[in-house]
């Protein structure tokens, strides 16, 4: 091939993966390739509003936890969600720039279904235990996640990402704590925990997201290694989670709610029940059992104090 | 601290008691229904902010629920979450819900209201630390030297929201002026010291109620004068008075959640 | 328009006690300054010391575009002004039975008399 056959943005673009090969950082002002920018953009703006919605179920225990330790505890921790959702907002308000896109717009992409947050935070609380169980458990999954994250090739993100997993070893240890209280309390309280692992163990398995794309029809975890966003895929996160906890729940008395959960010790790899992934795909749809619900909390309340926004644009300085 | 509590005269010990609990239960609801407001404020950022102020307050209850402890009142954490309605002294004015058909799935919390509620009663609450900062009962005096560095932030931070309020279009002024009749209509027992009155005063815990009435209308008069309006006065008599248990539904309401889980066993560790 | 104008980009900067730096934290949204100060420090620096903090609309921030960038390159040729290029002190020095005064050494001279 001639260098007169090798067009200036292909010559950008294989300058652009050398960089991404290397190990190199690409920051915001960096000439990216559309579907870097807009990977990045998809990836992270979900995981922005995850943080956001996802504060909804959590918040709902700060009024009946039981003690004004707990009460504090739940409000901090909820109090970051919302920080590392700003965070990561802003990261992707940076990448929008060239499309004049900005916070607004993100507001009305989630309204309007268009913006998706993660199938975890569709789900329903219903007692003390899954407070605890949020913190130690889906904390635990995206702390297994962010964590292979801190590499990612895009500055800004690696950065975020280690402002939040600072907060996340907090997050963690509160959710144990409930949970060891709980564990060594009464018949009831121990009684209570299994029952919640139990309501939530496929919403566990189903957080890092289908294997394959056989499996729900869509994945984005090719593009997210082939840029060197993550370096893992979904089924190796999941095995992760399987290796770090599955001996921690076991060790509290608990049992896994899959009688078929086994560890092969040649292959080193968890044999398991697959979720169903027709709950999956309904919750990506926004029709999990909270997902309505929730959406529609947030953009009343954004929507009735709209207001606020309008008039403080006008003292703009 | 025993040793001052030993010297205690019973009437003496009565009136800290009582007072200990509006301070008390006045910080738990004004942090109760500021939590209400996590993830829905109007803008993220100040969701992040005034979630600190939330926080900051619960742990200001935590330490004077943590007084009463030692006094023998009772475990803290009990005494937070246990006491029926009558029983509870905090102002009204802390205990009313953020906004309409709070009972339904999607409430309308008003933004109006939780800005002037939250700065007058910071305000409220400056003063009577202030006057607690020269406590005759010196563990008292010491927590309110603590609660005081904190004030600062959070009077800054409301007073900012309301004049920016206050001061921008007709719309926000309209419910900005909305939510002050509201706030002023619960004012009435914000100062109060319900039945106490007399020991409190005469056992030098603090002020008069008359004299922090009078520094309050002090403090707010300065901003209200810059945004060229009327300062608002204090009612002289509540419509209800909280620090003689005298409640509303809202707060029945309040009590039921905040005792759900504890109630499942109350001597059980959580 | 509202959704134009509510949103300003500020970055924020800290000391952690009143002698250090100042150094660069995140940016964030706000409608002006004052609500980007009282802000500031609850978003970002809940768990750490805060002494100052200043507020920067980012539109006040003159930055570099890749052009630009390209002033900032350097050769690896200026031992001439590092201690690098006169490290053949040492020996000479030994000779006359002398150390050489090395930046450990000429940094210590502020403190005690030895």
């Amino acid at each position: 091939m001639t260098s007169s056959n090798i067009t200036a943005e292909e010559e950008q673009l294989s300058r652009f993966m050398e960089r991404i090969e290397s190990g190199d950082k690409i920051e915001a002002n960096d000439w990216m390739p559309e579907e870097y920018r807009m990977t990045l953009i998809k990836l992270i703006s979900m995981h922005g509003m995850s943080e956001i919605m996802g504060a909804l179920p959590e918040k709902e225990w700060v009024p009946r936890a039981p003690t004004l330790n707990r009460k504090l505890g739940i409000m901090a921790k909820v109090q970051d969600e919302m920080g590392h959702g700003q965070l990561l907002l802003r990261v992707t308000e940076d990448l929008l720039l060239p499309y004049g896109k900005n916070r607004g717009d993100l507001m009305q992409d989630l309204f309007n279904g268009d913006l998706k947050f993660h199938n975890v935070f569709h789900m329903e609380t219903k007692t003390w235990a899954d407070a605890g169980i949020i913190g130690w458990l889906v904390d635990g999954a995206a702390i297994i996640t962010q964590t292979d994250m801190l590499k990612a090739s895009y500055g800004p993100y690696a950065r975020a990402l280690q402002r939040i997993c600072a907060e996340e070893v907090f997050h963690a240890q509160h959710g144990e704590s409930i949970i060891m209280a709980l564990a060594e309390g009464t018949d009831e309280q121990k009684a209570m925990i299994q029952e919640s692992l139990n309501r939530w163990w496929e919403a566990l398995l189903m957080f890092f997201g289908p294997a394959s794309k056989e499996t729900t029809g869509s994945s984005k975890q090719d593009l997210t290694i082939k840029y060197k966003i993550r370096t893992k895929t979904n089924e190796e996160f999941r095995q992760i989670f399987f290796d770090k906890y599955i001996p921690r729940i076991l060790s509290l008395g608990l049992t896994i709610p899959d009688p078929t959960i086994n560890y092969d010790s040649e292959s080193k790899m968890w044999s398991y029940q697959q979720p169903d992934w027709n709950e999956f795909k309904k919750i990506i749809r926004n029709q999990g059992p909270r997902s309505e619900a929730r959406l529609n909390l947030r953009r009343q309340s954004y929507e009735y104090n709209s207001w606020v926004r309008d008039a403080l644009s006008e003292t703009v300085s | 601290m025993s040793e001052i509590e030993k010297d205690l005269p019973m009437e003496n010990k009565e009136a800290l008691t009582s007072l200990l609990f509006q301070l008390a239960d006045d910080d738990f609801m004004y942090a109760y229904r500021g939590s209400e407001w996590l993830g829905l404020a109007p803008h993220i950022e100040a969701d992040i902010a005034s979630s600190s102020i939330s926080q900051d307050s619960m742990g200001h209850a935590a330490m004077f629920y943590s007084l009463l402890e030692d006094l023998g009142a009772g475990n803290a954490d009990n005494l937070a979450h246990m006491r029926i309605a009558s029983e509870r002294k905090n102002s009204i004015l802390t205990e009313r819900v953020n906004g309409e058909g709070y009972y339904m799935e999607v409430p309308h919390y008003d933004w109006a209201y939780a800005v002037v509620r939250s700065y007058f009663y910071t305000q409220a609450k400056k003063i009577k630390i202030d006057s607690l900062c020269g406590s005759s009962y010196k563990p008292l005096a010491e927590i309110a030297v603590k609660v005081k560095m904190e004030l600062y932030y959070h009077r800054l931070h409301w007073e900012t929201w309301f004049k920016q309020l206050m001061g921008s279009t007709d719309v926000a002024k309209q419910k900005m002026n909305k939510a002050v009749e509201l706030v002023m209509a619960d004012f009435g027992d914000v100062f109060s010291y319900g039945n106490q009155k007399l020991e409190i005063e005469v056992s030098r815990l603090i002020e008069s109620e008359e004299d922090l009435k009078a520094k309050w209308h002090e403090s707010i008069k300065p901003v209200f004068l810059a945004l060229q309006m009327e300062a608002p006065t204090i009612p002289d008599l509540p419509s209800k008075n909280g620090r003689n248990g005298e409640h509303t539904k809202d707060l029945d309401d309040a009590l039921l959640t905040l005792s759900e889980v504890s109630k499942l066993d109350p001597v059980a560790i959580w | 328009m509202a959704k134009e104008t509510f949103y300003q980009e500020y970055e924020i900067f800290s000391k952690r006690t009143p002698n250090s730096a100042f150094q660069h934290q995140f940016s964030l949204l706000a409608p002006n300054e004052d609500m980007a100060f009282v802000m500031a420090q609850e978003n970002f620096m809940r768990r750490e010391p805060v002494a100052d903090i200043w507020i920067v609309n980012r539109k006040h921030v003159r930055k570099m575009d890749t052009e630009e960038k390209m002033t900032l390159g350097r050769l690896e040729n200026k031992d001439y002004r590092t201690t690098k290029g006169y490290g053949y002190l040492k020996k000479k020095w030994r000779q006359y039975e002398q150390e050489i005064l090395d930046e450990k050494e000429i940094l210590s001279w502020g403190g005690e008399r030895k």
